[in-house]
């Protein structure tokens, strides 16, 4: 009997060892300072749904240095939550729209200590903010398979509570502030709401085209809505038909039914304009590629700023400095490019999964 | 990474050690106790009724891992990813309690591992995966797996290897019977009914059992402003049946007949991640499975027919339009085998599949899609103490025919002792083992057909893998012994299919992108006692896995060269159990090692370790009753961790069964 354990042990004992060896093999995280202000850019990355992996990072220009997780850090380790959707800056804080967990997390820039939580709200996609105590997010109703007519919420950042909810149209979307009205593009729609910013009231609704999404406002006070069509899914490559037509529109809020139409050709959908911040040259995205367009320009461009396809782009105001975010998997790490005005590269670095948008700050 | 190689090696070190050291004394070889050969095997046919030779006589020199039955009657109530993460080292992606829980034998994916249930692959074909909480322990009284490929012997998916549940009838004459009544922590309930009877020509035996279960426990979260603590929502296991009957009939002296269903029924609310709120998602998982087999036993050759019907349905809700499917499957096999001489035998076979679907992704019309095969197997054993076989698989897919799967294996016996000087009455035998197989993967249902992305081109899979290894074995008299294996493999999956966006449209479209290799080592030993009335036994495995891909596309971005997401380098387990008098005392350990979380080697969930136990009393009582009561402790030292990120595991739970038995 006694043999039987001592071979027992000789055989057991290079395993226990092992075992413990085996604990200590975890990697550890690492972590940057927080960066500078006015040299600091927001990174925006979504995060696999489910996962709870969402992200803001900090991109220092000056010393390119990049902080993966400025919420976690600054937060003893929380999580930021899952599908980080968008991101306002007002009056020192920072309002980061948490898609998937139905909540803002409200941050003190630059340090991203967090300010608050605004819960209570259902699918929130965009903010805007008109001043230090008055914001207003966009939420879509309804399931994916049946979406219902969607809100803008009207919030009291003083308090971080929702003060009321003015109904909108289908899938609400990247919403403008101008001119004491807030402008709402009701994706799923062929709408852009208008809401009174002094009733906190609907006041009127612009027809534009199928698939308002996002919006910008050039120099010459015109407002932009980027409508992307509509599609329908089939079996066969490339899998997806343009029912309708996307379309760039623009009109000037003094006559909003005077507008104009540029018509993209019915091969897929555009998205994501943005404006440079002289405000005369509008960008967005259009089959697998960027492209520019001046806001004089009566016909859409045909050949590309860049010739890539990006999650996530926008235009540095403090140096016209281009920054596009690539999501190649959503199952690994995605980057950002920086972009001379020119449409040059210049460095890409890595962020978390899904970059979508960016910040400067 | 310099690191983590003088883990391994290490860890190498340890593990070979003792084999080497065995490797040193050998004495004269002879036949080892346990593997007998075709030739040796034949005579036996002849003495009992009907004997099928079992496709794993095929499998000569890979490894393969069978549940004990005694470990298996522990687990009775849970359901297969349960037993396999408590008993095995083998990999599991798990999702929490009662949701999704899938295979990664080897490092693949849970595409790679075929299931087969009395010889016929369940894997549902649109998502070509089991999942493994959905198959109750006790619907089946053998559960054996077999990493590495064997896609010549068991088809599409057997790439990472194979798990193979088999009710096999009980000719012990009388009735036999349990029924038992489960209740646990976090709202468990449960029930499970046995009953076996047999006469000279007719077995009979049915399982059923029944399960729920709130998983209602609390977990904290790490907020802004602190840790809060929360209630799991919406992750109840609402229901779970199974019903298993068998029946097989002898047909004259050569002649069986067996008929065996499996329906399971499971209602579940899918957890979709603690950071997502206010998800109200449900699934439904519904299969009915009917095989009809019959087969003829003579003394030279025998052949068998089996004819298998099974309809799985699958409905997702998630607040908006419900995802349905229902996929009708049929499946016809034929097989005939023969000897050659004294020392082989031959086996061909073929076997038909037909799958029709009415899938709400795919269409509102029904999907149709036929697979057929044909295959040899070749066993030989030119000597007792060497056994080869050779196979070979060729598969007919929709869109042609699927890579030719040969797989070779050899098995020698080196060291086979009589009683020895060193160490008294002791017999050892230490046999060698290697294999090398090619093994393919079907395009499943929604990667060709899902609508938008679904594409018909898809070729098959294809890997190729090849293992050797040793087996020693060192029984002290017939009470005592000491079984080890090592094994080392190394596993090439080409084309490996990933979804992915296209850049111009951002649908998602399944193609043949990578090449992906896996490599490890495998160790286990374990340890045999039986002295009075006391029976028991340590178990102790290790494996250690190496999964990268090594080459992709251009579009395929996933870096090249880093361990895949959710297959920890190192898993362990240590369990043990010991049976005395009425009582028995089981503990079990469970190490999962650190395991990266996405393609890109960054975000992990760091290495769990996890304790369980179980106590049970059995009490005879008259006329061939007994009465058991168990005990189960899980995450006795009440870890806080993750299974999968956002979905925290349940924190330390007990559970009481209570099993009434007669025979």
């Amino acid at each position: 009997m006694l043999q039987h354990f001592l071979i027992m042990k000789k055989q057991f004992a290079p395993f226990i060892a092992a075992l413990a060896l085996l604990a200590a093999c975890s990697p550890s995280g690492e972590e940057t300072p927080v960066p500078n202000p006015t040299t600091g850019v927001f990174v925006l990355s979504e995060g696999q749904f489910g996962v709870g992996d969402g992200a803001v990072s900090v991109f220092d220009k000056a010393t390119k240095s990049l902080t993966p997780d400025a919420f976690g850090s600054a937060n003893g380790g929380a999580a930021l939550g899952d599908v980080v959707q968008s991101m306002g800056v007002q009056s020192g804080r920072g309002y980061i729209v948490v898609n998937a967990s139905n909540k803002i997390e409200v941050v003190s820039l630059p340090d991203f200590k967090t300010a608050g939580t605004i819960s209570g709200l259902t699918q929130p996609r965009y903010f805007t903010s008109t001043s230090a105590t008055r914001g207003y997010v966009t939420e879509w109703r309804g399931p994916y398979t049946g979406y219902l007519p969607g809100v803008l919420s009207i919030l009291n950042l003083s308090t971080n509570t929702v003060t009321s909810r003015v109904p909108v149209g289908r899938n609400p979307e990247q919403l403008l502030a101008l001119g004491g009205k807030i402008y709402v593009p009701n994706s799923l729609d062929n709408t852009v709401s208008v809401i009174d910013e002094g009733t906190g009231a609907l006041a009127s609704t612009i027809t534009v085209a199928d698939g308002p999404s996002s919006m910008v406002d050039d120099k010459d006070g015109n407002i932009w809505v980027l409508c992307t069509g509509f599609v329908s899914y089939i079996a066969v490559p490339p899998y997806v038909v343009q029912t309708s037509a996307g379309t760039l529109v623009r009109f000037n809020p003094g006559s909003p039914n005077t507008q104009l139409k540029l018509t993209f050709p019915a091969t897929a959908s555009p998205g994501k304009l943005r404006i440079n911040p002289a405000k005369d040259q509008l960008y967005y995205s259009f089959r697998g590629a960027e492209y520019q367009v001046g806001v004089s320009a009566t016909a859409l461009p045909t050949t590309p700023f860049i010739r890539r396809s990006f999650s996530g782009f926008a235009i540095d105001p403090r140096d016209n400095t281009v920054f596009a975010g690539i999501s190649p998997s959503y199952n690994s790490n995605g980057r950002f490019i920086r972009y001379q005005a020119t449409g040059a590269a210049i460095d890409s670095f890595t962020v978390k999964i899904g970059p979508n948008g960016f910040i400067f700050y | 990474m310099r690191y983590y190689l003088s883990c391994c090696a290490l860890l190498l070190c340890s593990l070979w050690g003792p084999a080497a050291v065995w490797a040193q004394q050998l004495p004269t070889p002879a036949s080892p106790p346990d593997s007998v050969p075709i030739s040796r095997r034949r005579h036996r046919l002849a003495e009992v009724q009907v004997r099928a030779v079992g496709p794993e006589r095929f499998a000569v020199g890979s490894r393969r891992v069978e549940l004990d039955s005694a470990v298996l009657a522990q687990y009775r109530g849970a359901n297969l990813a349960d037993v396999l993460q408590a008993r095995t080292p083998l990999i599991l992606k798990n999702y929490d309690p009662g949701q999704l829980a899938t295979i990664a034998l080897r490092g693949t994916s849970a595409q790679h591992t075929a299931v087969l249930w009395n010889g016929l692959n369940i894997m549902l074909p649109t998502l070509g995966q089991n999942d493994f909480a959905l198959l109750p322990v006790g619907a089946t009284t053998r559960v054996a797996v077999q990493p590495g490929p064997a896609a010549a012997l068991y088809g599409s998916g057997a790439v990472g290897g194979a798990v193979l549940l088999n009710s096999d009838p009980d000719w012990r004459p009388g009735f036999r019977g349990s029924v038992q009544a489960d209740a646990g922590s976090f709202g468990l309930a449960g029930g499970s009914v046995e009953a076996r009877t047999a006469t000279a020509v007719v077995a009979v035996r049915v399982a059923a059992s029944y399960r729920e279960a709130q998983n209602d426990y609390t977990y904290l979260l790490r907020e802004a402003r602190g840790p809060v603590r929360y209630t799991l929502q919406n992750a109840a296991l609402r229901h779970q049946w199974s019903i298993s009957p068998d029946v097989a009939w002898r047909v004259g002296p050569a002649g069986e007949l067996t008929a065996a269903a499996w329906l399971t029924d499971v209602d579940r609310e899918i957890q979709s991640g603690v950071n997502v709120v206010g998800s109200q998602a449900r699934e439904r998982d519904q299969s009915r499975r009917l095989v009809l087999g019959y087969r003829h036993v003579a003394a030279r050759r025998q052949w068998a027919v089996r004819g298998a019907w099974f309809d799985d349905v699958l409905n997702y809700q998630d607040g908006g339009t419900p995802g349905t499917s229902r996929v009708r499957t049929t499946q016809a096999q034929a097989e005939h085998t023969a000897a050659l001489g004294a020392r082989g035998s031959l086996r061909l076979g073929a076997e038909a599949q037909h799958f029709a679907a009415l899938v709400s992704g795919y269409g509102p019309e029904a999907v149709a899609e036929n697979r057929a095969a044909a295959f040899a197997l070749l066993r030989y054993d030119p000597r007792p103490a060497l056994r080869l076989s050779a196979n070979l698989r060729q598969a007919f897919l929709p869109a042609g025919p699927a890579p030719l799967t040969p797989t070779v294996g050899l098995e020698w016996d080196l060291v086979a002792s009589a009683p020895d000087s060193l160490i008294r009455r002791a017999t050892q035998a230490l046999t060698a083992k290697a294999s090398a197989a090619r093994s393919y993967r079907a395009p499943t249902l929604n990667e060709r057909y899902w609508v938008p992305g679904g594409n018909p081109a898809l070729r098959p899979e294809s890997g190729f893998g090849y293992e050797a290894g040793l087996r020693h074995r060192l029984a002290w008299s017939r009470s005592t012994t000491l079984e080890t294996e090592v094994t080392a493999f190394r596993q090439d999956v080409d084309d490996w299919v990933q979804w992915l966006p296209s850049a111009s449209t951002g649908i998602w479209t399944p193609q043949n992108l990578r090449q992906v290799r896996s490599q490890g080592v495998e160790a286990s030993t374990a340890l045999q006692l039986r002295r009075g009335r006391y029976a028991g036994g340590v178990q102790l495995a290790y494996h250690f896995t190496d999964t990268r891909k090594t080459q992709g596309s251009a579009a395929d971005s996933d870096p090249v060269g880093v361990q895949l997401a959710y297959v920890p380098r190192h898993q362990a387990s240590f369990s043990t159990d010991h049976h005395w008098r009425g009582w028995l005392l089981s503990g079990t350990f469970g190490f999962t090692g650190f395991r990266y979380i996405n393609a890109s080697g960054t975000d992990f969930l760091p290495a769990t370790g996890l304790l369980g136990a179980t106590l049970g009393r059995t009490v005879h009582g008259p006329a061939g009753t007994s009465l058991l009561v168990l005990v189960q402790a899980s995450n006795l030292l009440n870890q806080a961790y993750y299974s999968y990120p956002g979905r925290p595991a349940p924190p330390r739970g007990f559970s009481t069964s209570l099993r009434l038995g007669w025979r």
